[in-house]
């Protein structure tokens, strides 16, 4: 009576949007070029962007959504490290927008490439799209000036922190690698996109190791002076994992694809045969090109009960472009944060008062092929701010845990994008 | 002329309160309960095998299990934190929301052969849970019918093991009765339950 993840719930209703438009009749950006109505705009289609367009949807079908997202399909980060053990498959993980469609968003596969606050408009080059209110959800940005030797190198030397061809190319590459060579995992400093990430992905790639290289090695290269989620859950785990080589403190300043080398802050040289750099990270470009980020020019702060941006009015920023709030850079707060701004944003454009909605945040990772852990926050609003309640471990790793997490990615995905 | 009286007062409603009124998140509960969807799926619809239904749930047992969870008698991870939540935003327009959704029965497969199976077996059940499975609020009894079997299984597990609510005198009964049933039949009546609407 195990569960298997059902992408059936998604296909479903994908038949129903199909149903619905019929076929051929794909929206163009210069059809919004007017506003008839009130209407919302989503720049990014991830974890916070659908979820935001579907919850405006569904709390005011009066509104007119339009959803610009470049990539045609959804490819969840979450899971995407079992990926790299060989434990799922890209396609699994990957959905249409059909469900978004049947309830009515436009989705327009473009980049934005341009905000312009006062007139309300976004800009699509040289199209430009109305809104009343505009959501920004565009995820992290990679710094790759960060890093000697990384912008010049950036379609050979992976990152897989998007989840699609990067990850799957990282598996190939796993299952390439010769028994007894040296993979090396580098992690950037936080903040950056799912602080427990780094450390499940050590898990899978050390569990690929052990079942199919014994004689292979993982180095990691943390910025960090030590794992920064779940600590003692994962020292815990890799106890069962003796091929890896953890280096607190070693921030990774230069990268040498030629001599498949890199070197950190403190001057050392490490060889490897696979290498997987996480570069540090900033909010999403456009993020950026529209000043909505802070002095710090990497993330963007909001208010906390409206994610309106403390910036431009009438823009407000979700998921992992944010900062300021108690709380990860990760799917399920994006996932929370789009269904509280979608509340709010119809409530304002209905002149009603925004009732208090808090947060929450449960991240599971992947310690083997069959095991998980959890961390769980709980949020409340005082004095207009988020502040935690409660945070929670799982106290161990077990099957039943990631039972649970296979529950929760069912549930999230069909809430995102159902 | 009342009919007609009536008509007109309908009609009168729905122009001055608007469409708006019947939307899916307009009940004070539900902007408190956006985070549950995460894993409880939208409107406590949960489609997943482990996750329970929240929808058409009893506000009574929804108000003893936030309880439980928050005071650590049911441990749970995942929904201490979310108990304590739903405790300062407003347990009573919470437990209204997920009381007022439609339930619609878990869609997970369950094995023809194991519900039947779980039919014979499930007699032991019905002096508390009732011939139809509803429950009993007299006695404290939940409704089990349509959860998912992955749910309803790990639920009597832990019955079992004297884990959920360790030492509680009122559960003394269900307890003794589950250490009487081995695994594989839990599983079988987890599917039967899961099957009864
Ligand atoms: C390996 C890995 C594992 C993870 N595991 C978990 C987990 O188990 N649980 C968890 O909760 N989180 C996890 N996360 C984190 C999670 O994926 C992110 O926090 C989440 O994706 C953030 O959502 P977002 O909406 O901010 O960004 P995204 O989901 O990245 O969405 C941003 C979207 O915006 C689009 N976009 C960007 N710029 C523009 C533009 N100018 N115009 C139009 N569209 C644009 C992009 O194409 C993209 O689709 C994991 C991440 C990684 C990398
Ligand atoms: C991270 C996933 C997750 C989130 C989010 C979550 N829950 Fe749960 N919930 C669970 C799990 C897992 C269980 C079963 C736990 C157990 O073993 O007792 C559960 C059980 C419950 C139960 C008991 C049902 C029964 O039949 O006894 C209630 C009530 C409940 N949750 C309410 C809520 C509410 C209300 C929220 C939002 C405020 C919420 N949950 C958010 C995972 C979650
Ligand atoms: C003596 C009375 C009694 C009998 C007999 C009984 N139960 Fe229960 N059951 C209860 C009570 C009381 C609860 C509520 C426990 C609580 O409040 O935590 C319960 C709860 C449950 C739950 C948890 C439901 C949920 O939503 O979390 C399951 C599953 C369950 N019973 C299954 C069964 C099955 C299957 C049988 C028959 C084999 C059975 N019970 C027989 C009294 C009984």
């Amino acid at each position: 009576m195990k569960e298997s993840t059902r992408r059936e719930f998604l296909r479903a209703s994908s038949w129903a949007g199909l149903g619905l438009l019929g076929a051929g009749c794909a929206p163009k950006v210069s059809d919004f070029a007017q506003k008839p109505g009130r209407r919302v705009v989503v720049i990014g289609g991830g974890w916070g962007g659908a979820t935001a367009a579907k919850y405006v949807r569904l709390a005011d079908p009066s509104i007119e959504v339009v959803l610009l997202e470049p990539t045609r399909e959804f490819v969840s980060c979450p899971f995407s490290n079992l990926v790299l053990s060989g434990q799922r498959t890209i396609e699994n993980l990957t959905f249409n927008y059909d469900g978004l469609r049947a309830r009515g968003v436009r989705v327009l596969h473009e980049t934005a490439t341009m905000i312009e606050p006062d007139a309300r408009r976004v800009r699509v080059g040289t199209d430009a799209l109305p809104y009343d209110r505009l959501i920004v959800s565009p995820g992290v940005e990679f710094q790759w000036d960060q890093v000697e030797g990384l912008a010049a190198a950036q379609d050979r030397v992976l990152h897989a922190w998007k989840a699609g061809p990067q990850t799957v190319e990282l598996a190939r590459q796993l299952q390439a690698m010769p028994d007894g060579g040296v993979f090396v995992l580098t992690i950037p400093p936080a903040a950056y996109r799912c602080p427990p990430g780094p450390y499940e992905r050590t898990c899978q790639v050390a569990w690929y190791l052990k079942t199919n290289k014994p004689k292979a090695k993982l180095i990691v290269l943390d910025a960090n002076p030590n794992i920064i989620s779940k600590t003692g859950l994962f020292r815990a785990a890799w106890a069962n994992y003796p091929n890896i080589e953890y280096r607190g403190s070693n921030k990774v300043v230069k990268v040498d694809p030629g001599a498949r080398e890199v070197t950190t802050e403190l001057g050392d040289k490490v060889k490897y045969d696979v290498l997987n750099l996480i570069p540090p990270q900033r909010a999403g470009t456009i993020a950026v090109t529209a000043d909505l980020v802070g002095a710090d020019k990497r993330w963007c702060e909001v208010n906390h009960l409206t994610y309106e941006s403390v910036k431009h009015k009438n823009i407000h920023v979700i998921g992992d472009s944010t900062i300021g709030l108690p709380v990860p850079k990760s799917g399920n707060i994006a996932n929370a944060m789009g269904k509280i701004c979608a509340v709010a944003v119809t409530r304002l454009l209905n002149d009603k008062p925004v009732p208090t909605m808090a947060p929450g945040n449960t991240c599971y990772s992947w310690v083997s092929d069959r095991e998980a852990i959890a961390v769980v926050n709980s949020y409340k609003i005082e004095a207009g701010k988020v502040v935690q309640i409660e945070q929670k471990l799982t106290p161990g790793q077990s099957e039943a845990w990631a039972q649970n997490a296979i529950g929760w990615a069912n549930s999230i995905w069909q809430d995102m994008l159902g | 002329m009342r009919v007609f009286t009536v008509l007109l007062l309908v009609l009168l409603v729905l122009v001055v309160a608007g469409p708006a009124v019947a939307g899916p998140l307009d009940m004070p509960g539900a902007s408190q309960a956006l985070v549950c969807s995460a894993c409880h799926g939208f409107a406590g619809e949960s489609r997943s095998n482990t996750m329970p239904i929240l929808a058409g749930i009893a506000p009574w047992y929804f108000k003893k299990a936030i309880q439980d969870y928050a005071a650590g008698k049911r441990t749970s991870p995942e929904m201490e934190p979310y108990a304590k939540m739903v405790l300062q935003s407003g347990v009573d327009d919470i437990a209204a929301y997920f009381a007022a959704q439609a339930r619609t029965a878990s869609p997970v497969k369950l094995d023809p052969a194991a519900v039947e199976r779980g039919r014979a077996a499930a007699v032991q059940c019905t002096l508390c849970h009732g011939v139809s499975g509803k429950g009993d609020p007299a006695k404290g009894v939940p409704d089990l019918t349509g959860q998912p079997p992955g749910y309803l299984r790990s639920q009597m597990l832990l019955f079992k093991a004297d884990r959920r609510s360790p030492g509680d005198e009122q559960l003394k009964a269900v307890k003794a009765l589950m250490r009487t049933i081995p695994d594989e039949q839990l599983a079988d009546l987890a599917a039967y339950w899961s099957s009864v609407r």
